[in-house]
């Protein structure tokens, strides 16, 4: 046994050291499976599902014993099928935090945390990464007709410079609206037409009108995103949402699992929404609405606190904006499954300086491709860009067409060489988030005698953790239980004061609720409390 | 949860009571033994089917298994009429069937302009299931001797699944329940959050399988013995003294936590809150599960409905108070609902007032209630299905007269004391509560309130059935009304064609054209000639058209409106004969030739 898990251990080892680029599914499985093989104690594997495209959704679920009763972070990565980021900071946080599992830190982190890991939610989608097309892709297997005109995939991509890479087109054109950057003129920028600039080219992805209706590469394959599938402000009939909240297979097993572990207290996914970088702001109007459209206040505050801490762990600056657009998993687990609902991209291209000795300056415009290109120089990045090249294209006779452009992909994740420290951060966050994590104690337990045979019993129950044991949305919710204060008699004693069964929507963070009751009898008699979120404490009390 | 013996003992003495009725229907309608059932000795009613080859009894309930039969029969008797097929499975397991009627022998049943009926989804409101089944059966019945249900067989196709939710229709009539209970299906969720799944239901104390009310005897209590019915009980007014307390729904605190009856099978969630339109989760929308489409019997109709495109009408019954419901059920929807397809709504819905006397047309938020996520708004919003809900029983019904809902009301008193012989009611008996101690038990039965009295049901369905089928002939009727050709000179000739739609249906509601729900329709033109040019013409007189540069032989067109037509003109170069073809989702397939 000894000599296998050694083997499989180097084998690990071996194939993490020479991984030169992202996994692709079945590398992200073999990850998982030889992960599951060598700690069989603290790993279960399974797959939820599969997906259209016949692609399994693995759940790596990280802990020990009874892994359902202990308060449990899910991890879930592959929010969108073009961040491999974000699968790579799923696999790579089960894998990092594996490694350090014989600490008695991470010993002691597992005895009382659960992590349920969804590494990839986009398996479709990301595949596309690794085909003999590079394209960016969010959508599933799915076939869908994202243009509702009645025919399905009748307009995708075309690679018409045949260099396996899905760029862009630019079009000489009079009623332009893209003009070139000032500082670097392979980078194309809106002109602002309210400033007097005049446009001189149509912006497009590669391809052709195949279906000749006026859009480019509006309906190709690729069909439902995840990240637009989910429940809260899904934006059904748009491309890529689904004609319903939650149509897929995916988002299905992952809601189906979620929604029966009532243990899970924060959602971690990894994507290009970001509310850890800056938190969300509180707002009075939204967290009022009927639909409620905010954090309510004292979430927004774990959100601030939890911001912190992100930051300070990461030490990550200049992260872009981000807007939840409708259907996505942030919003989600928030709103809908009422749990503390963090997203981050991992990583965005830092802010590039300019390089003195290329005499370079400060760019008068800030445009995220005209960084990239800067940062890439400098970091000795290249082979992303593809310079424009004058073509022949059949739906703009007699204009000027060029191919070229940055690199599909390269904008939201860095070169996997740079990937290692990205997960060991996260994995460090992850593992601090779980010290926060609220925790129920019994404290001051007292038994007083009243009387021949009369007993009082008091006592307090604390939430120890930084956290409250629900969200504050999340005291509405029925996918979460009440933390419960239960006395529980045998034969011998009888209840005279008091309620047997205490149910409560929360305990704050630092709080505490105290109890009592007058009982009659002797003999041992048993109180629990606590909640799924925060964990089970028992006592016994002998009378 | 107490009373449990009693309850299992009851289905299946109630499966074999029905499976001899079944064997006995059998026997009579083949005439052997019952003189009263030979054609020679019957004579017609008007409008109701004289020898029904498949006999039913439509003045009382049948559960799954009873309903399951009938359904076996219909198809079995009329197989050119009725075929039947399970659409999918309950959580349970039992099937959720089918009946689809059309006249299979001519056209196509799937692309026909097809109604679907559903009823029942709330499992206490149960004679939904009836009014669909009875619908299946009137249409396979009457279609020998009605000329106007041959044309309408003939012409459209109608999905009718009588109950939608079969597990807890069972549990409502086979265990204990009220009037209102259960409503939910059957998946167990944990009501109180307390980590424990229906650990504290209704109990069933005095054993009669129905859930009603408990009273003690207290000096200090502020009810009192109606003296006008013994069985009733008022409130006392503020200078009055009482003699009793109410102790509210049968049951006892099963779990000591010091509340009754608060987490049970009744109410675990609520299926006509699981819909893919606006759905809200349970914090907003109270009884929503965990997503569109949770629940299983939902998702089967959802698959069902997507597979079938051809639905353009849909109705689902519930209970009670005579209403004729459409959407939206949501204030934030007001929008998806605009004036042209209102009219369509208005227009079919003030025919059902008039059919369906006690009966009122009413928009779900602004009459009702506001609800997120039900089932008319999916198929309107969603899917751009022109639908109602149907609040089946009205007490108007009782004495043909407003009335009220209120079971303390003295209108239902009276007309189960004259009309039904008291039958409806559990009198008030003594019972030993173990946290109460001495109380009393009795009330309405649950079959009285929500569910119509047996001799008022049939005549019920039929007029909800009217309805349905008035809905259902108004889903569109298409026709190439015009094929003329018109000589260009040079070798061109302009054919121009009409197509109407006789109905009020347009071929895509307004909610459908505005997000492109459904495809649009296509008008083809097959020649020997070669097609140059195709083209909408939007004015004929005033010569204005829109050319269609790809694929001219294939017109498509957004919508075909009801009560109205479009018209579409291709230039073709040689060739004579024409045919000009339509193919609309919703509107069917026409052609013809000149």
């Amino acid at each position: 046994m000894r000599k296998f898990m050694m083997t499989t251990l180097v084998c690990w080892a071996a194939a993490s050291v020479y991984a030169q680029d992202y996994s692709n599914a079945a590398e992200q499985a073999n990850r998982l499976n030889a992960l599951n093989k060598a700690y069989p104690q603290l790993t279960t594997l399974k797959s939820v599902t599969k997906t259209n495209g016949g692609k399994d959704i693995w759940l790596l679920t990280i802990g020990t014993g009874k892994t359902e009763t202990k308060p449990a972070i899910a991890v879930i990565g592959g929010v969108e099928g073009n961040h491999l980021l974000g699968t790579e900071l799923a696999i790579g946080f089960a894998e990092q935090l594996l490694k350090g599992a014989a600490s008695d830190s991470i010993r002691a982190l597992l005895n009382k945390t659960t992590y349920y890991v969804f590494p990839n939610m986009s398996p479709d989608a990301m595949e596309q990464y690794f085909s003999k097309l590079r394209a960016d892709r969010t959508g599933n297997a799915t076939s869908t007709d994202d243009d509702r005109d009645g025919k399905q995939n009748e307009d995708g991509w075309d690679d018409l410079d045949g260099n396996g890479k899905i760029t862009f087109l630019r079009v000489e054109s009079l009623t332009g609206d893209y003009k070139l950057h000032p500082d670097d003129a392979r980078v194309l920028i809106k002109a602002d037409f309210s400033k007097g600039e005049k446009g001189k080219y149509k912006l497009l992805t590669e391809g052709i009108d195949n279906d000749k209706d006026g859009d480019f590469n509006e309906d190709g394959e690729g069909g439902i995103a995840f990240n637009k599938n989910l429940t809260y402000n899904h934006k059904t009939f748009a491309a890529g949402a689904g004609e319903f909240p939650a149509s897929e297979k995916e988002t299905r097993a992952m809601l189906d699992f979620l929604y029966d572990a009532f243990n899970v207290y924060a959602v971690v996914s990894f994507g290009t929404h970001n509310n850890l970088s800056s938190p969300i702001a509180y707002n009075p109007q939204a967290a009022a609405q009927r639909i409620v459209a905010g954090l309510l206040e004292p979430d927004a505050k774990v959100n601030s606190m939890v911001s912190d801490l992100y930051n300070k762990v990461t030490a990550a600056k200049d992260a872009p904006r981000s807007t939840s657009a409708g259907g996505d998993v942030l919003a989600w687990g928030y709103f809908h499954y009422g749990r503390y609902s963090f997203s981050t991209p991992g990583w965005w291209v830092p802010k590039a300086k300019p390089d003195t000795a290329k005499k370079e300056k400060a760019f008068t415009v800030e445009d995220p491709i005209a960084n990239y290109l800067r940062w890439a120089a400098q970091q000795g990045i290249s082979n992303t860009f593809t310079e424009w090249k004058t073509i022949q294209h059949p739906d703009f006779p007699g204009q000027k067409v060029e191919v070229g452009g940055i690199d599909p992909y390269v904008l939201n994740n860095p070169p996997y060489k740079m990937v290692e420290p990205v997960v060991k951060k996260h994995t460090e966050f992850l593992v601090k988030l779980a010290a926060q994590q609220p925790e129920i104690d019994i404290i001051n337990l007292k038994t007083e005698k009243l009387a021949n045979g009369l007993t009082r019993i008091s006592l307090e129950v604390v939430n120890k953790g930084g956290m409250s044991t629900h969200s504050k949305l999340g005291e509405r919710n029925y996918f979460l239980k009440k933390v419960k204060v239960a006395l529980q008699t045998n034969g011998k004693q009888e209840v005279i004061g008091g309620k047997k069964i205490h149910l409560l929507n929360s305990i704050d963070a630092n709080g505490a609720s105290s109890f009592s009751w007058v009982v009659k009898g002797t003999g041992k008699l048993t109180i629990e409390a606590g909640c799924p979120t925060a964990g089970i404490k028992t006592m016994e009390v002998n009378l | 949860m107490k009373g449990m013996k009693a309850d299992i003992k009851k289905p299946k003495h109630m499966k074999q009571f029905i499976l001899k009725i079944f064997t006995s229907i059998l026997v009579l309608s083949s005439g052997m033994y019952v003189q009263a059932q030979q054609p020679n000795q019957v004579f017609k009613a008007a409008g109701s089917p004289v020898n029904p080859k498949v006999t039913v009894t439509w003045n009382r309930y049948y559960d799954h298994a009873g309903i399951s039969e009938i359904c076996k029969k219909i198809a079995a008797a009329y197989p050119d009429l009725a075929k039947l097929q399970s659409i999918g499975k309950s959580y349970e397991g039992r099937d959720l069937w089918c009946l689809t009627i059309t006249d299979f022998k001519k056209g196509n049943a799937d692309t026909k302009p097809g109604m679907y009926i559903d009823g029942n989804i709330h499992s206490n409101e149960i004679q939904g299931a009836e009014f669909a089944l009875y619908t299946a059966w009137y249409l396979t019945e009457s279609f020998g001797d009605t000329k106007f249900i041959q044309e309408l067989l003939e012409d459209k196709v109608f999905y009718i699944v009588p109950t939608i939710n079969p597990d807890a229709r069972d549990s409502y009539m086979h265990k204990p329940n009220t009037g209102s209970s259960p409503r939910s299906g059957v998946i167990p969720v944990d009501n109180d959050g307390d980590g424990l799944v229906n650990e504290d239901s209704y109990d069933d104390i005095n054993k009669d399988g129905h859930i009603t009310m408990m009273r003690r005897k207290n000096p200090n209590g502020r009810w009192k013995v109606d003296p006008k019915d013994p069985r009733n009980m008022i409130q006392v007014g503020p200078d009055e003294k009482g003699d009793y307390e109410l102790l509210g729904i049968e049951g006892i605190d099963n779990d000591g936590d010091g509340r009754v009856n608060e987490d049970g099978y009744t109410f675990e969630y609520d299926p006509n809150r699981d819909w893919g339109w606006g759905w809200q989760p349970n914090y907003i929308q109270n009884g929503a599960y965990k997503y569109p489409f949770s629940l299983p019997e939902n998702r089967a109709v959802m698959e069902f409905v997507m597979k079938h495109p051809n639905i353009a009408a849909a109705q689902s019954f519930h209970n009670a108070g005579g209403m004729i419901l459409r959407g939206p059920g949501g204030q934030e929807d007001v929008g998806t609902y605009n004036a042209q397809d209102i009219a369509v709504y208005d227009a079919i819905a003030k025919k059902g007032e008039e059919l369906i006397p006690g009966y009122k047309y009413l928009v779900v938020y602004k009459d009702l209630y506001s609800a997120y996520g039900g089932e008319l708004d999916w198929f309107y919003a969603g899917r751009g299905i022109y639908t109602y809900s149907n609040e089946l029983w009205t007490p108007f019904l009782m004495y043909m007269r407003d009335a009220t809902r209120d079971p303390f009301d003295n209108a239902s008193f009276s007309f189960d004391r004259y009309l039904l012989f008291q039958d409806a009611f559990v009198p008030w008996a003594e019972y030993d509560h173990p946290q109460y101690g001495k109380i009393e038990v009795g009330g309405m039965k649950k079959n009285f309130g929500r569910a119509h009295p047996g001799f008022l049901l049939e005549s019920d369905a039929h007029r909800n059935m009217a309805f349905s089928i008035y809905h259902g002939f108004h889903t569109p009727k298409l026709e190439v009304f015009e094929i003329t050709e018109k000589d260009l000179g040079d070798g061109l000739k302009e054919v121009t064609a009409v197509i109407t739609n006789s109905r009020l249906m347009p071929t895509h509601s307004s909610q459908d054209v505005k997000n492109k729900i459904e495809r649009p329709d296509y008008i083809t033109l097959t020649t020997s000639g070669k097609i140059i040019s195709g083209m909408v013409v939007e004015n004929r007189d005033l010569n204005l058209s829109t050319e269609q540069e790809q694929n001219p032989a294939t017109i498509e067109v957004a919508n075909i409106p009801g009560l109205g037509s479009v018209t579409v003109k291709w230039i073709v170069q040689g060739g004579g004969k024409y045919t000009v073809s339509v193919d609309s989702k919703k509107g069917g397939t026409v052609s013809a030739s000149k």
